[in-house]
């Protein structure tokens, strides 16, 4: 088993490097130039050379990386002579654009992109894989139908519409102070406050999701409930209840939680469109700005690598857990 | 941008208009059916929360040495800091005339107006209780000379100090972080007591409507953090930062250390102030339409269906503004070799163009803007007149007049064949930069249409909008033919004419120093930048614009036009001309 970890721990720390070396060269060839967009109008060429020696773009792509790569463990100098500034370790550069260690702003929004994962998590599993069992339990019933119509809806209507759409009838019915939106609040602080302000957010998110769960559950459920086992079980005299809860939900939600821990990584990486529409302060949208905006290279590789993390780790955890479960996965 | 609708934020340049042209500003400025009285006849009342929402996730700065766009100086002049001199804060064209600040006077010329002096007042104090002194003023302007930390600010101080510059046209002086040069900025900006001495390369008539910008504004050298100097600023005015989050918000309370006695300019009449960046278009425009936060003033326009919806609501009547906002839009002409060198296929251009067509796409004459026929806007006053020719022209039409584009281009066939063959041949073409928006695309299919028409092949160079200007101000990287806007920094064409045509002048898109008139163009332009007689200036100026455009170096010029929106209980509102936004310092809560 150690071996297999150590083996899995180096795969996991290489795709990171990659990531890193890829996201590099990718916005380094693009054709955006970065010292010409902080550049404003009256812009001459030898301002732009100004800027590109500030941002630290005017040596090779790879001692860019180099000096990246330095930051992260040992920390970054910025700027010259009195307006000298460090970005203590782990340093993933400075943000000229928000005057502020990239560290700093992913520390501030990474709360943010959490709160409205994990909200948005329970919230759709609780729906979706309810609702999945209930239509499994009822095919062909009202229920049924109802959750084959929530499905159609629900994955029919993308983040973008469904979140404005919920948006602007909270609006319309006085049900939110928009001035306040996306205001953040700790839940250590304001618990109250804090679930007000990610409630819609969370309908949107888990919307979408939940009704990708319901079709996944009642799909997985009625398959279980099909395997011999499920009918010796029933053969053998238990309740229907107890065939459910010990025996059918186990092997049918299985692959359900695996998919859904990968889900929720790819979230802390930060859900762009619903964090844009509801003002919220997280990682997708400070990604999605700097991508699209202020191109602030920093930003994006440190946003882009969080994101990486979060997925590969989730994805080294469940590999773990499934070679716990199955040792035939250690020597494959 | 092509008849596109640009936002302020695009702009850099601010416009004022001059006292002397105060009748015809009071009929001109104020458009369409509705304004605001609440400045003149609504009762003041102090106290409450004064919000401002917008879309955007932060102030492009707010640092004093950076900011540059109209709205920003005019909200942070004030709340937050203090200038020697400032715009008097009324509306009309009283407003464009200069008042003393922190200084004891409006400043004192000598020496062919080379030298100025302004004394500080006393009783002026920093957040900290401390007081603004001079060698605070000499630091705050020599911070604009740091250009690898100070970007984006307005450079007119930079220019006209009497400091030595390298051979790339820099200044020796590399300001106060890594001290290069020292010495020279101290001979050129000299403090005795409270009284601070500017010495120019230049006479500078105006030279005190250039500290109407922060740039000038006094700074306190130990607050001074450099780049994140952007982020907190030192206050000496009425209100002070209590919070700045980008994409959140910004927070402004009273300063309790700022004294009324200390400043004759500003009246703060909210408790607090607060920011809201980054709302979504919808949301923020169904604030407004509801009403539903009645404090609240719109930093940004609405969406072009709602600002109709907005516009045509009796109801809404006292809370919007329709006005000539600071701009004039036009179309650059390159006249570098290579390009467009050749008059009459600069004509044809001009002539094919349907600009009705191409107002009509961003909102029409009456919320777009209006034919022009200068750089100058005419709210510039005594630097504007009437010009000859152009939209003037018998044969102009605003639809397009193709037959007449047809002649010109027949015209240059034989005059300058080689411009000719690029303008009419399907594998070269004209091309035309514009900024990659979904309005400009629409604008480049009713240019390809018009220039079809007239026999004129047109392509288009898109280029990603926030590296538009950067991109067409490097010669090697502009068109033909380059979409920009501009407005007067003070209420002198000196900071439209030099900086549009000028070489050096730092916005000279239609590189008009390779055009063979250019020499007597530039003379006439330094001899109008050194004459202190104002309407002899002015008819200079004048000339000037008439030149440039009977070489058409810029083409179809659209004086632009705003709108501004804010709630019910929002009182003292009106249009700061000189900053072509609201008069930020007068506003207050209703009860």
């Amino acid at each position: 088993m150690l071996k297999y970890l150590a083996r899995r721990l180096t795969a996991t720390f290489m795709v990171i490097v990659l990531v890193s070396i890829s996201v590099f060269m990718i916005f380094s060839f693009l054709p955006m130039d970065p010292a010409r967009l902080t550049c404003g109008k009256a812009c001459t060429p030898a301002v732009v050379e100004g800027n590109r020696h500030r941002l630290g773009l005017d040596v090779p792509v790879q001692v860019q990386y180099v000096r990246f790569v330095k930051g992260i463990f040992v920390g970054r100098d910025f700027g010259e002579g009195a307006a000298k500034f460090s970005c203590p370790a782990p340093a993933f550069g400075y943000s000229f654009n928000k005057h502020e260690c990239v560290t700093t702003l992913i520390a501030e929004a990474f709360p943010v992109t959490f709160s409205l994962a994990i909200g948005s998590f329970i919230l759709w599993l609780l729906v979706g894989v309810s609702l999945g069992v209930l239509a499994a339990r009822r095919q062909g019933k009202w229920v049924d139908k109802a959750s084959t119509a929530f499905v159609l809806v629900g994955n029919s209507l993308p983040t973008f519409i469904s979140g404005i759409l919920i948006l602007l009838l909270a609006l319309k019915f006085n049900l939110i102070n928009p001035i306040e939106m996306g205001r953040w609040v700790s839940p250590f602080k304001d618990p109250i406050g804090w679930a007000s302000n990610f409630i819609l957010p969370w309908m949107t998110l888990a919307l979408a999701y939940a009704a990708t769960y319901t079709r996944f559950t009642r799909s997985n459920v009625i398959e279980t409930s099909s395997e011999d086992y499920i009918r010796t079980a029933r053969a053998k005299g238990l309740s229907e209840k107890v065939i459910l809860r010990k025996h059918t939900l186990r092997a049918a939600l299985a692959p359900i939680l695996t998919i859904a821990g990968l889900d929720f990584a790819g979230l802390l990486g930060g859900a762009i469109i619903t964090e844009n529409i509801f003002n919220l302060p997280g990682l997708g949208r400070l990604s999605i700005r700097a991508v699209l905006i202020d191109y602030d290279l920093p930003v994006i590789l440190a946003t882009t690598l969080l994101a990486a993390v979060f997925v590969v780790t989730m994805n080294l955890i469940v590999d773990i857990l499934y070679a716990y479960i199955d040792p035939r996965v250690r020597v494959a | 941008m092509s008849g596109s609708k640009m936002t302020t934020s695009h702009f850099r340049r601010r416009l004022v208009a001059t006292t002397a042209a105060g009748a015809f500003l009071a009929a001109s400025v104020l458009v369409g059916t509705a304004t605001s009285a609440d400045a003149a006849t609504a009762k003041v009342t102090k106290g409450g929360t004064l919000y401002f929402i917008t879309q955007q996730q932060q102030f492009d700065h707010v640092d004093p040495a950076r900011v540059y766009t109209g709205r920003d100086i005019a909200f942070f002049n004030s709340y937050l800091y203090r200038n020697l001199v400032s715009y008097k804060p009324t509306k009309g064209a009283a407003g464009s005339s200069l008042v003393p600040d922190l200084a004891t006077n409006t400043g004192v010329p000598s020496n062919s107006a080379k030298t100025w002096k302004f004394t500080l007042r006393a009783g002026a104090t920093w957040e900290d209780g401390s007081a603004v002194t001079c060698a605070d003023a000499k630091y705050g302007v020599s911070r604009a000379f740091a250009t690898d930390v100070i970007t984006d600010g307005p450079q007119y101080l930079v220019a006209a100090l009497a400091i030595p510059t390298n051979a790339d046209g820099s200044s020796q002086y590399k300001g106060p972080y890594k001290k290069t040069g020292q010495a020279l900025y101290d001979k050129a900006v000299t403090c005795s007591g409270s009284t601070i001495t500017f010495k120019l390369n230049r006479s500078f008539a105006d030279f005190n409507y250039a500290l109407t910008y922060p740039a000038g504004a006094p700074v306190k050298a130990s607050k001074d953090n450099g780049d994140k100097y952007d982020l907190r600023p030192f206050s000496n005015g009425p209100y002070k930062i209590a919070t700045y989050k980008i994409g959140d918000e910004m927070h402004l309370v009273l300063n309790t250390k700022w004294s009324q006695k200390s400043d004759t300019v500003r009246t703060p009449n909210a408790d607090d102030i607060v920011v809201r960046f980054g709302l979504v278009e919808n949301v923020r425009d169904q604030i407004m339409l509801d009403d539903s936060i009645p404090n609240t003033v719109n930093l940004d326009g609405l969406q072009p269906a709602n600002n109709l919806r907005f516009f045509a609501d009796p109801k809404k009547a006292t809370q919007r503004m329709n006005v000539y906002d600071p701009y004039v839009r036009y179309a650059a002409m390159n006249v570098s070799p290579g390009h467009m060198t050749c008059l009459d296929v600069r004509k044809a251009v001009f002539f094919a163009m349907n600009m009705q067509a191409l107002i009509d796409l961003s909102g029409g004459t009456i919320y777009y803007g209006v034919p022009g026929d200068s750089p100058v806007k005419p709210v510039l006053g005594l630097d504007y007149a009437k010009t000859t020719g152009n939209i003037h022209d018998p044969a102009w039409n605003i639809n397009g007049a193709p037959d007449k584009a047809k002649a010109l281009l027949a015209s240059a066939k034989s005059a300058c064949p080689d411009v000719y063959a690029k303008a009419t041949d399907p594998s070269k073409g004209i091309s035309w930069d514009l900024s990659n928006t979904a309005t400009n695309q629409k604008a480049s299919v009713l240019i390809k249409t018009a220039m079809d028409a007239a026999g004129i092949v047109m392509k288009f160079n898109f280029i990603p909008s926030g590296q538009y200007y950067s991109t067409v101000m490097d010669p090697t990287k502009q068109g033909d033919i380059s979409t920009a806007g501009w407005g007067a920094d003070w209420a002198n064409a000196s900071t439209v004419i030099p900086p549009l045509f000028i070489k050096g002048g730092g916005f000279d898109l239609s590189q008009a120093s390779t055009d063979p008139d250019y020499a007597a163009f530039k003379a006439l332009s330094d001899k109008a930048l050194g004459t202190t007689d104002r309407p002899k200036q002015a008819a200079m100026w004048k000339q000037l614009a008439q030149m440039a455009m009977d070489k058409y170096w810029i083409i179809r010029p659209v004086f632009g036009k705003g709108q501004f929106d804010w709630g019910s209980k929002v009182g003292g509102v009106y249009y700061w001309e000189p900053q072509g936004t609201y008069g930020f310092g007068q506003l207050f809560v209703k009860n």
